[in-house]
């Protein structure tokens, strides 16, 4: 930005053109040094840069696989430092670990093709299938519970873990290289590195079953292309420009594919985006039709493909899923028709009195107007009326007139329902009339709402609270006649109980045991209207001819599924604000105030925690960051020219990079009203270390390398110190209770040391037992307070889709 | 020329790519336009200027009381928000507290209205569409007050349009739009605050408007005076709503953009200077506003000084200092052997218990103590009553059987129905696997006794304090392993009939650990008679910092659906209204929906803005210069700062979480039509008044440079526009006015949206 003040016309016209059309960037152009020196112009950021294209560097350096031999080196070095403390005794626990519960469960619903709804995309979860499938998983583990026995069953959770674990390794080098290629010293790209490997959280969090290895790397990943790129900002359209673009939006769809944090690497590449085509349109050498070019390139690489990449991911997830599962219930019934199990044929679509049909409900995933031969234990006693999801007999009904005896409707021809039409609805397996009457419902207790029960008797004509009138609400608009009169699948109608005036309603709550957890289903006065909306599915008439017109759902296309189901995560992830025991706020992140306790078993502990040391030095480092920038800002305005150096330029421009990246990556989350979790700041802690690493360079500049290789070391040494102290609760390995709470260095740490030991002795006769086969004997008392469910996303949506449903029943009432 | 002029001598430069605040004045040598521009007519002379100015504003102010006023007193009866706002003027009147969440001083106008006309608060507004009369209350004094104030809105829009140097169409066609715009006047003739909250805002607009225009004549009388009115105006403005909040944000970033100008080191002043400056500004827009903003607190607390429906809000502390509060004739001192009974003060649940056990294993597998359930209950049952006992080892054995309890003092709670004590200890609670079960253990077992021990900690309690009921909220802390008691709005599953979770929470300092004793079983209330006692009296500044915090929780806490609240998205396109009245039997409503016409033309503007100042950016960045500089300035600036109050009083409303209404846009309206006006005037008037800015000396020097030419076509243009809002401001006024009553026919014929959802339409 600070180029901008000095672009001014005149400045601009006054500058003899270079005849370079549309080879350089607008950066240069207006820039105070073009004015003040007196000069030719050196653009140090040229030379600096590390630039693998650049002829003469590539002819001076012996090269291994494109890299100078001395960073491959360093690279192979990092990787296998790496893979040591990233995958030591990576089999170890050996039970489910904290949200291992949801990644591992879904790898085997996908092995069972059966159907299910996560708020996160596919891509990572396929990953871990993929790992399962190649260990020789079968699907037949559910992860059901934190703690629950891999070794029993035989799950192969080591080649599980090991896919989030390699991918994490290779976050390393990258961070390496980004550094590197941004121009910046070998030591504080080795730095660098090595921070993000002794980092604990990063540790701890990609060594388990879960998906952030995977986004981090992803995001890595695009912020190392994204360099690559610049560093070839003058040579557009080049292949290397091309091909680094494109493998830039080939990064942005895989990290968005991951979890939908992706979207804001996506927006710091956006930005970056928007800023360096305001560089090109102030370039007056470039003609409007190179820089539509250069937008258009933009957009194909960093639009077109993240798109195509993501719905790619969804359709192969569209393609495994193929079977009926326990995520039918989120989606439409329209959707639930491309599920196996969930086919219907195509039916009658005159509906007429003595039409056998059978009824659903609009609003929730509930099912089918049902009722069985089972009475309610309070209220009237009567005969139960509920939703059930799944076909079934007991979901057919009649459509009866309210005369008495009824109509012979074998015998005449069909009489059409009309909109007003007072029906009585009987149930054929048990010949019981949907019935409501001036008594409360059984679970949902209050004065507007009645039971609805299922009544009569052979003998008996029924009474005057069987009679409903039909409403009909809205209808298929290329169908004006379902306007008039019920027509299968395309009127939307309700239904008053015309004694109460009260409609029939059911909403996501659930009768208890006796009423096997089917779906309540009362009758409601002035209740949310959505709520009682219903249409027939299915029907059949005696003297309807076989060739009436039929009807069945929209046939949903990929599109169709993809849109819905992006829509359901999206009220999903914003519906999970439950709390939960280990959350935590953005703001409490940046100084690592908690952790988040991941499994706890047989006196181990795992606990998510960062090195502090890391943590906050990258903290600091932003901190450190802006109010530089705030006093070069200030000082600007004051006429010190500090913008002549131009070594300070190149670090702000990189580090502002760099916190821009921190800042998309942290921010939202204040934003945000969802339940939240440390692990949730991964993504920006690896940008703020990446910005640790600049600013260290910076404040190093003026040391020999020598110097600076040792107050690095130096810095290291603390590191590793750190790591090492805090290592047991990253690995779950054995520790004693002082050692524990020796490091409580801030009381909101609440890593449980009660657990442990009072010293290694202990552990070591646990390990005789168990090798006696005789199980430890614990202390039952406090291990109830760590197996417990800290999952973040623990029974999942559906949850908190019951939980939606209802705080809108509440709204609308 | 001045010294400040001479300072400007060197910095004629062009400045191109950021705003410019001051270009003005360096454009007061020759601009290349110039020749050409002053050569255009000019239609009138400046002398005559200021008549017709003069009687544009008379008429346009005389239109605007008419508008405001016809009818005033129809309906006799209370409409809408009347309900609350009424209500709260007749508190004051009474004295007797309330609590609401917004800051006192339109309710205190109201107020102070009613007791000039020798109202006494009597009457409590209790329910839309009450009789007045019937009632026996000055309903039109107290609707004259926001009448008129509503009515000014049109003289200060115009002036702020004249103010900013735009010709008298411009000004007039901003007077205009504000006129004509039905939704202003319904809910400026009514008892709203909506009418003093947006003339403050206004005065404010044109109080800096007028300061920024001194601004070569820095530390002037006139430079402080109006300095400091904008920071009243400001105050005022916050003092009515905390939307003025937004109001400081308007003004905030204008301040600070001349700030970061003054800093330049091209403007030549030294730091000393620049620190006389920022200095200046904070006491005008930030101590002056400050002070007056608690002033009307205190006035508040001065009158309030009887106790009301708002004591429950209030601290103990709080509500001792007002007369015939509970707290100071039904207050008790707790002894040692009294049976209490305990609530909790966040979530009002007596702490209960019954004989159920809780179950050997939780859904999620994890195992209970399996003793006696201590659960939250809403209602009074003999199941909440607690037995005070000291607890032995640190019972002093001099003090008597029955010595009132005290700050820190160790008791146990015996639980009377099942003769238990109550206890905790490191199990997990049902729900929450990171704090401490409760339970309880029968009087008879002694092993666990230390587990039953817990500590009364009074709030603010030093070690003489008296544990009361109802006046003293304390902390129960566990002797064994410090946990407090908590509980929270979790329901227990089925087998604790869905009571409410009790259990310890780690964090015993938490505010939530609140309880207070609610009674003590079997006193009699006439029994234990204690003297009257004096009542209390708070530091203002603490009963300030009480009532603002419970203002904000309470203001963020509105969540609660309103069949007519409506999103923030929806407000600039006039999509849905509000119902504020209905009168069955004439087919009479009241519908709070803006004028269409004015509302949309208002939209428009805004993106005509935003387009322009793109695609003068882009044109920019390409070195074509579309634009002339004074024209440019004035749209940056000008238009610019009216596109900035329109934000900052609209966008903010996207983060709030509590339930909105089409009338908080009601101020972000009014920036959207005077940012129409300068759009109308950059598309239709050829040039502008320029420069406006006062000169650095008082010698009157002729320093016109531009002089906007107006041509015949703009004024017959503008009239025309202000002559169809005029028109669609008739035919919606019967629903503005709530009448004439309109028949099926007229109601369909008025509802152009589907979702405009008027009564009687059927």
């Amino acid at each position: 930005m600070a180029s901008n003040k000095y672009t001014e016309r005149g400045v601009i016209n006054s500058l003899p053109y270079s005849g370079e059309q549309g080879t350089t960037t607008s950066l240069t152009f207006g820039d105070i040094r073009y004015r003040k020196s007196k000069h030719p112009y050196k653009d140090f950021q040229e030379t600096q840069i590390y630039d693998l294209q650049e002829e003469p560097y590539r002819k001076s350096t012996k090269t291994v696989l494109g890299l100078p031999r001395r960073d491959a080196r360093i690279i192979a070095g990092l990787m296998l430092l790496a893979s040591i403390v990233r995958l030591y005794r990576i089999s170890e626990p050996t039970s489910v670990v904290f949200d291992e519960v949801h990644f591992g469960g879904f790898a085997s619903k996908y092995i069972k093709g059966r159907f299910f709804m996560d708020v996160h995309p596919p891509l990572a979860k396929l990953l871990i299938t993929l790992a399962g499938v190649i260990g020789g998983f079968d699907g037949n583990f559910d992860f059901k519970e934190i703690g629950k026995d891999y070794l029993e069953p035989k799950v192969p959770y080591v080649t599980m873990r090991l896919m989030p674990g390699i991918l994490g390794i290779f976050v390393i080098p990258i961070s390496y290289l980004t550094i590197k290629l941004a121009g910046f010293s070998t030591i504080s790209a080795s730095l660098v590195a090595t921070l993000l490997i002794f980092e604990n959280g990063l540790v701890a969090q990609s060594r388990l079953i879960l998906l952030d290895s995977p986004l981090i790397l992803f995001t890595a990943f695009t912020v190392l292309m994204w360099v690559n790129f610049h560093n070839h900002y003058r040579r557009p359209f080049s292949f290397w420009w091309w091909f680094w673009m494109a493998m830039t939006g080939v990064g942005l769809g895989l990290t968005v594919s991951v979890k939908w944090v992706g979207l804001f690497t996506i927006a710091l590449i956006g930005l970056s985006t928007i800023k360096g085509l305001w560089d090109l349109l102030g370039d007056l050498r470039i003609s409007p039709e190179v820089w539509a070019k250069h937008f258009l390139a933009r957009a194909l690489c960093l639009i077109l493909i993240p798109t195509v990449i993501y719905m790619f991911m969804f359709a192969i997830h569209f393609l495994i899923l193929t079977n009926s599962g326990d995520g039918d219930g989120f989606m439409s019934s329209e959707f639930q028709q491309t599920i196996g199990g969930h086919g219907m044929d195509d039916t009658p679509i005159d509906i007429a009195y003595g039409s056998k049909i059978t009824i659903r409900h609009l609003n929730t995933q509930g099912g089918y107007l049902h009722s069985h031969d089972h009475s309610y234990p309070g209220g009237s006693k009567q005969q139960q009326i509920t939703l059930y999801p799944h076909k079934d007999e007991n979901n057919l009904w009649i459509i009866n007139n309210k005369t008495k005896p009824e109509i012979p409707f074998d015998e005449q021809d069909p009489i059409w329902i009309e909109n007003g039409a007072i029906i009585r609805l009987e149930h054929i397996t048990t010949n019981k009339r949907l019935h409501s009457h001036e008594v409360r419902p059984p679970v949902t207790d209050v004065d507007y709402q009645n039971e609805v029960s299922g009544y009569g008797f052979p003998g008996f004509e029924g009474d005057d609270n069987d009679f409903w009138r039909v409403e009909i609400f809205d209808h298929e608009k290329s169908d004006p006649k379902s306007g008039e009169r019920l027509r299968t699948l395309h009127t939307k109608f309700r239904l008053v109980h015309v004694l109460t005036g009260c409609y029939l309603f059911s909403h996501s709550v659930k009768l208890p045991e006796w009423g096997f957890e089917q779906q309540e289903v009362t009758c409601v006065k002035g209740g949310s209207v959505p709520k009682t909306i219903w249409y027939i599915e299915t029907n059949s008439h005696p003297t309807l001819p076989l060739d009436a017109e039929t009807v069945n759902y929209r046939k949903l296309g990929f599109f169709g599924k993809f849109f819905e189901l992006q829509r359901v995560m999206w009220t999903t992830n914003n519906g999970l604000t439950d709390s939960h025991p280990y959350e935590s706020r953005p703001l409490s992140w940046l100084l690592m105030k908690r952790g988040i306790s991941f499994w706890g078993q047989d006196h181990h502990h795992i606990y998510l925690i960062g090195n502090p040391i890391i943590w906050w030095s990258s903290t600091a480092a932003l901190a450190i960051f802006v109010a530089i920038e705030i006093i070069i800002l200030l000082r600007a305005k004051r006429g010190y020219l500090d913008h002549l150096n131009v070594t300070k330029e190149f670090y702000e421009s990189h580090a502002s990079f760099l916190f821009i990246g921190w800042f998309l990556h942290w921010f939202p989350f204040i934003l945000m009203s969802r339940q939240l979790f440390l692990h949730h700041y991964f993504p920006a802690l690896y940008f703020a270390i990446l910005l640790f690493g600049v600013v260290f360079d910076f404040f190093t500049t003026p040391l020999s390398t020598r110097k600076r290789a040792s107050v690095a070391l130096i810095y290291l040494v603390m590191v590793l110190y750190v790591f090492r102290l805090f290592s047991p609760l990253t690995y779950g390995r054995p520790w004693i209770k002082s050692d524990c709470n020796s490091l409580k260095w801030i009381s909101t740490w609440d890593f449980d040391c009660n657990q442990f030991y009072n010293s290694y002795d202990q552990f070591s006769i646990d390990a005789d037992l168990k090798a006696l086969k005789i199980s430890p004997t614990g202390e039952s008392s406090s291990l109830t307070v760590l197996n417990s469910p800290d999952s973040s996303e623990k029974s999942e949506a559906a949850e908190t889709h019951a939980m939606q449903d209802d705080s809108n029943d509440a709204l609308m009432l | 020329m001045s010294q400040v002029r001479q300072r400007q001598g060197g910095d004629n430069k062009l400045k191109v790519g950021e705003k410019t605040i001051h270009e003005e004045k360096r454009k007061e040598s020759k601009t290349p336009n110039e020749d050409e521009e002053t050569k255009k007519k000019v239609v009138v002379s400046p002398g005559r200027d200021k008549q017709i100015s003069n009687a544009v504003l008379f008429f346009l102010t005389v239109s605007s009381f008419i508008t405001r006023f016809w009818n005033i007193g129809y309906p006799a009866e209370v409409v809408f928000d009347e309900v609350h706002f009424g209500k709260f003027a007749s508190y004051y009147l009474q004295r007797t507290y309330y609590f609401d969440v917004h800051p006192p001083l339109a309710k205190l106008m109201f107020a102070g209205v009613g007791w000039l006309l020798g109202y006494d608060g009597h009457y409590l507004f209790e329910n839309i569409g009450e009789d007045y009369i019937k009632n026996n209350v000055p309903y039109i004094g107290l609707r004259i007050l926001p009448a008129t104030l509503g009515a000014l809105l049109v003289p200060i829009a115009y002036l702020i349009m004249i103010e900013s140097g735009y010709p008298i169409i411009t000004a007039a066609f901003a007077a205009g739009l504000v006129l004509f715009d039905n939704a202003l006047i319904t809910q400026t003739r009514l008892i709203l605050l909506d009418a003093m909250l947006v003339f403050f805002m206004l005065c404010t607009l044109y109080s800096y408007i007028r300061f920024y225009k001194l601004r070569l004549r820095e530390f002037t009388l006139d430079w402080w005076f109006w300095l400091v009115v904008t920071g009243v105006s400001l105050s005022l403005t916050t003092s009515v709503k905390m939307v003025g909040l937004f109001t400081f944000a308007t003004i905030g970033v204008a301040v600070l953009v001349d700030l970061w100008e003054l800093l330049d080191i091209q403007r030549g002043l030294t730091m000393r200077q620049f620190r006389r400056h920022f200095f200046a500004r904070s006491i005008g827009l930030i101590f002056t506003p400050l002070a007056i903003y608690l002033f009307w607190f205190y006035l508040h607390f001065a009158i309030l000084n009887t106790s009301g429906p708002g004591d429950d809000f209030m601290s103990p502390e709080f509500q001792e200092t007002l007369h015939g509060n509970i707290m100071t004739f039904q207050s008790h001192d707790i002894r040692f052997n009294d049976t209490i009974t305990i609530k909790h003060k966040d979530t009002s649940v007596f702490l209960h218990s019954h004989l159920d056990k809780y179950p050997l294993r939780y859904d999620d597998g994890r195992i209970s103590s399996q003793g006696q359930q201590i659960t939250g209950y809403p209602h009074e049952d003999s199941n909440n009553y607690w037995r005070v006992k000291p607890a032995i080892p640190f019972f002093d054995q001099e003090r008597p059987e029955n010595d009132v309890i005290k700050h820190g003092d160790y008791i146990l709670l015996e639980h009377v129905n099942s003769l238990s004590h109550l206890l905790t200890h490191d199990v997990a609670s049902p729900l929450m696997p990171t704090n401490q079960e409760f339970t309880t253990i029968s009087v008879d077992d002694d092993s666990r006794y230390n587990e039953t021990m817990f500590q009364v900690l009074i709030v603010n309690g030093e070690p003489d304090t008296k544990w009361r009921t109802k006046a003293s909220h304390f902390r129960l802390v566990h002797y064994d392993t410090k946990v407090a008691l908590w509980t929270h709005d979790a329901p227990l599953p089925d087998w604790a009939y869905k009571q409410q979770e009790v259990n310890g929470n780690k964090n015993n300092l938490e505010k939530s650990n609140y309880w207070f004793a609610n009674e003590i079983i079997g006193k009699n209330v006439t029994e234990d008679v204690q003297p009257k006692k004096p009542t209390r009296e708070l530091a203002f500044l603490r009963k300030f910092v009480e009532l603002q915090r419970l203002m904000i929780s309470h203001n963020s806490g509105l969540t609660k659906p309103h069949p007519y609240s409506t999103g923030p998205i929806n407000w600039p396109f006039l999509v849905r209204g509000i119902s504020f009245w209905t009168k069955d039997s004439t087919r009479e409503q009241i519908y709070l929906l803006g004028n269409p016409f004015t509302w949309w033309i208002g939209v428009g503007a805004l993106a005509v803005f935003v387009g322009v100042t793109a695609a003068d950016a882009v044109s920019r960045r390409r070195g074509i210069l579309p634009i002339i500089d004074p024209v440019r300035n004035r749209l940056y600036n000008s238009a610019g700062f009216f596109f900035i109050g329109w934000f900052f009083h609209y966008i903010p409303f996207f983060l709030m979480g509590r339930s909105l209404f089409l009338h908080h846009y009601l101020p972000a309206v009014i920036c959207s039509y005077l940012l129409a006006a300068a759009v109308f005037n950059f598309m239709f008037v050829n040039s502008i008044n320029y420069p406006i800015s006062a000169s650095a000396t008082k010698k009157k020097i002729t320093r016109v440079v531009l002089t906007a030419g107006v041509g015949v076509m703009t004024i017959l243009f503008g009239i025309a526009l202000l002559g169809i809002a005029s028109v669609f401001y008739i035919f919606f006024a019967p629903l503005t006015y709530g009448t004439p009553g309109l028949d099926v026919s007229g109601v369909l014929n008025r509802k152009w949206l589907e979702t405009w959802d008027f009564h009687f339409a059927k």
